[in-house]
């Protein structure tokens, strides 16, 4: 196999493999990165390309980036190790080239000579399901930052640990909770057929780390295998192979979580009697201050009132810190007690000025939503549902 | 832990199981054609199911048995389940096919926090094959909490999921665990079918084939150690020296001496065989380049820790490597009741083989000098030994304690 490339083309695509490779492999050829050279198919500035791919247990990447391919083939090399060499290479051409079972790496005067894994004990990856649909890149990865703060962190409940992907015409929903809260975000999207209809568990973590490693592009492509039918895999994909330029494309596939996921629609009050509305930023930091006060269990006390919210960390009468601020109300004062973390969590996802509570009575969830300004609606697209505490002493409703 | 290779060498055989043609992974299960055959049918999709418990003495081929069943589930020859050419095949053997997670451990106890890693793997869908295997090759070792953490993913498993639990016996499983598997025991595998694996497998001359699988008494590991290593066999040669050597107090402390020294250094010499290529394994996994101290981050550490468990790992592989030599030493006794019943080299000819053919002179002589209820005795007495041994008993003071009651 012999091949040259870029060394900013080829130090991107080997860190961006090398990161879903496991840090403690159970066996040498885990550690490894496939290297697949072909010759160029003869299109116009297509002198070849290679393909990089690994996995780790719950998931697999693939990059495909352009090269000068003068002899096909196909390797095993160590995906850290390469990715440590590559980003100390002088900024020349790197010529990869195989003698034996040795790799000679060779850039400038730099020149290293790396050991192969044996690529034909290398199992088989999971292959890419056909594409559903196009989302944007950034609007993927701030749904998923939004709603993995209300995942579940509990192994032994592995369903709470995933995002639910719920696929219906135009639009994508992502839900993810722990049973404690919940958090629902809607999103646009572009699906292959208009009429389609597809649901997924995708662990949180996963979906969390590909979200954020494939902004490089402007679109991903998901591709949905469903759990019964199909493989049971997710896939996703920015750019669009070897013609979108050197850079190329890059492919991840998850393993889906199965498990029946939790009747979440039905949580949502179908009225609110209350909403309260704050500002963001202030209302974040005086939750933050006054949450600091308190341990970490002790819940948070938002009494709202006419024109105002107090805040309080403590049990009951014997609050440890306070604070006031602006609020708007709409409907009957009430005192609700949130766990603080939970409340800081969905706070620090609302990207709009204003933040709005809205309640049935005190005893019941309570839904968080943005709110660009005072006098406009609330943003219904993202929705964050929290399960009020009880405090002793403190009357319910 | 070992629950009765027992001191039985009488080989059992099957009388009119359908005949089982061994090919591929099944060709390294021996003696074992009734569990090949259903797991080869479950792979078919005949009685296939969630949950799987394979149980039978140590040696007998639980965790080859259940490897093999992995393959075939992840083979991709077809009708042909396990044809151990395929890549599915190979890569479960090897231990890195993407849907079949094996734990494995040195440890004296699985505990909650494995567990949880396998209950959350086991409710993914397989990424690439048909099912997704979860392997636990000492599930008797599971601890009680960790047991009932596994439970509700064995109660209630994902559809395309199946767990693969190993133990001694099945009373070692959780009732509730094991009530939701289904069972297969393997048998203490005939000393024939041993010598035959070693002949076609490991090329051992025939004879010596023989000899070494009846003295292993039905383990297939211990059988091949002792056919194709000459250190091996000299410590099996002075642990059953022991019984003729006791003559009075003194003699009975020094053979405790040797018979312990002779264990240890043997389980000493096979720990390191297995160290030497699991460092090597690492040292590639974390891409040490030959001749250069150059590797990935985190190397050293894997290393260090990769030491903490082999070190671990060798005081188990002593308990164990006695334990054999205590079996080894029963089934002496054994050959020895059974010349005085006159079962062996009685007037009415042969019932039953030795199973030390190599001590039959020793065999003889003590079998003269004493008659069966002390036999009995003796036998008693290295029994109690082992179980002393598991129970964590200094390895010295146990195997002086059954010497001197072996006078
Ligand atoms: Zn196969």
């Amino acid at each position: 196999m012999k091949f040259r490339v870029e060394r900013d083309v080829l130090s991107e695509a080997v860190a961006w493999t090398a990161r879903s490779l496991p840090s403690r492999p159970a066996a040498p050829v885990l550690a490894g990165l496939v290297f697949e050279a072909v010759e160029s198919e003869g299109g116009e500035g297509d002198n070849g390309s290679v393909t990089l791919s690994g996995f780790d247990y719950e998931v697999s990447s693939r990059a495909q980036i352009g090269a000068d391919v003068t002899e096909p083939g196909r390797i095993l090399i160590h995906g850290k190790l390469l990715a440590d060499i590559a980003k100390s290479l002088p900024n020349r051409p790197v010529e990869f080239s195989t003698e034996g079972s040795k790799v000679l790496v060779s850039c400038g005067s730099s020149r290293f000579t790396l050991q192969t894994l044996p690529v034909e004990d290398y199992p088989a990856l999971p292959t890419m399901p056909t594409a559903t649909g196009a989302v944007t890149a950034s609007g993927l990865a701030s749904a998923v930052s939004q709603v993995a703060i209300a995942a579940g962190r509990d192994d032994t409940i592995p369903m709470l640990t995933g995002i639910r992907v719920e696929i219906e015409g135009e639009k994508i929903t992502l839900v993810a909770t722990d049973r404690f809260r919940l958090a629902v975000r809607e999103l646009q999207w572009k699906p292959e057929q208009q009429d389609m209809s597809a649901t997924s568990l995708i662990p949180s973590k996963v979906l969390s780390d590909t979200a954020k490693a494939l902004t490089g592009g402007d679109w991903v492509t998901l591709a949905l295998s469903g759990g019964d039918a199909g493989e049971g895999l997710i896939g996703f994909q920015s750019g669009d192979g070897a013609s979108s330029g050197a850079k190329g494309s890059r492919r991840m596939t998850s393993r889906l979580l199965s498990g029946e996921f939790v009747k979440y629609r039905s949580l949502f009050p179908s009225e609110y009697n209350i909403t309260a509305t704050v500002e963001t930023a202030p209302f974040l930091e005086a939750a933050k201050r006054v949450s600091l006060v308190a341990d970490r269990t002790s819940p948070i006390k938002l009494a709202f009132t006419q024109g105002e919210v107090t805040l309080e960390a403590g049990a009951g009468d014997e609050a440890q810190a306070s604070e006031a601020m602006d609020a708007v109300l709409d409907g009957e004062d009430i005192s609700v007690s949130f766990n603080p973390s939970f409340l800081l969590d969905g706070l620090q996802v609302i990207d709009t000025q204003y933040a709005q509570l809205s309640f049935t009575v005190a005893s019941k969830p309570a839904v968080l939503m943005g709110r660009p300004a005072l006098d406009a609606p609330p943003q219904e697209e993202f929705r964050y549902l929290m399960m009020p505490l009880r405090v002793p002493g403190q009357s319910a409703g | 832990m070992s629950d009765g290779s027992g001191v039985s060498g009488v080989s059992r055989r099957t009388a009119g199981a359908p005949a089982f043609e061994p090919y591929g992974v099944w060709t390294d299960l021996v003696g074992q054609d009734h569990i090949s055959t259903d797991l080869v049918q479950a792979a078919l999709g005949n009685g296939m199911t969630h949950a799987w418990l394979l149980t039978g003495p140590p040696g007998s081929g639980r965790s080859t048995a259940a490897r093999a069943f992995a393959a075939a589930l992840q083979c991709t020859t077809a009708n042909e389940p396990g044809c151990g050419h395929c890549l599915g095949c190979r890569t479960v053997l090897d231990g890195v096919h993407p849907d079949v997670l094996q734990l494995a451990t040195d440890q004296l106890s699985i505990g909650v926090a494995d567990t949880r890693d396998l209950v959350r793997r086991s409710s993914m869908t397989p990424s690439s094959g048909r099912w997704q295997v979860l392997l636990i090759e000492d599930a008797d070792r599971l601890t009680e909490a960790a047991g009932n953490v596994l439970l509700k993913a064995v109660e209630e498993p994902s559809s395309r999921t199946v767990w693969i639990l190993c133990a001694p016996g099945r009373d070692d499983m959780l009732p509730t665990i094991r009530s939701r598997c289904r069972h297969l025991l393997l048998r203490t595998p005939p000393s024939t079918a041993v010598a035959e694996i070693l002949v076609r497998r490991d090329g051992v001359d025939p004879i010596r084939a023989r000899e070494a699988a009846r003295a292993a008494q039905g383990h297939i590991g211990r059988a091949k150690r002792l056919a194709t290593d000459d250190e091996a066999r000299a410590k099996r040669s002075e642990v059953l020296a022991l019984p003729s050597s006791l003559t009075d107090m003194g003699s009975a402390l020094s053979a405790a001496q040797k018979l312990v020294d002779a264990t240890i250094s043997e389980a000493k010499r096979a720990a390191e065989e297995r160290n030497v290529t699991e460092t090597a394994d690492l040292r590639l996994a974390m891409g040490y380049q030959e001749g250069s101290r150059k590797a990935v981050p985190g190397a050293a550490g894997a290393l260090k820790d990769l030491e903490t468990r082999q070190k671990k790992r060798a005081t188990r592989m002593q308990r164990d490597a006695l334990d054999l030599a205590l079996v080894d030493l029963a089934a002496f006794y054994r050959d020895v009741l059974a010349v005085q019943l006159g079962a062996i080299g009685g007037a009415g000819g042969d019932v039953t083989e030795p199973i030390h053919d190599d001590q039959y002179a020793a065999v003889r002589k003590i079998a003269a000098a004493g008659t069966p209820e002390a036999t009995l005795r003796r036998i008693e007495a290295v029994l109690e030994c082992r179980k002393a041994v598991e129970r964590s008993v200094a390895p010295l003071l146990a195997v002086e304690a059954m010497a001197v009651r072996l006078r």
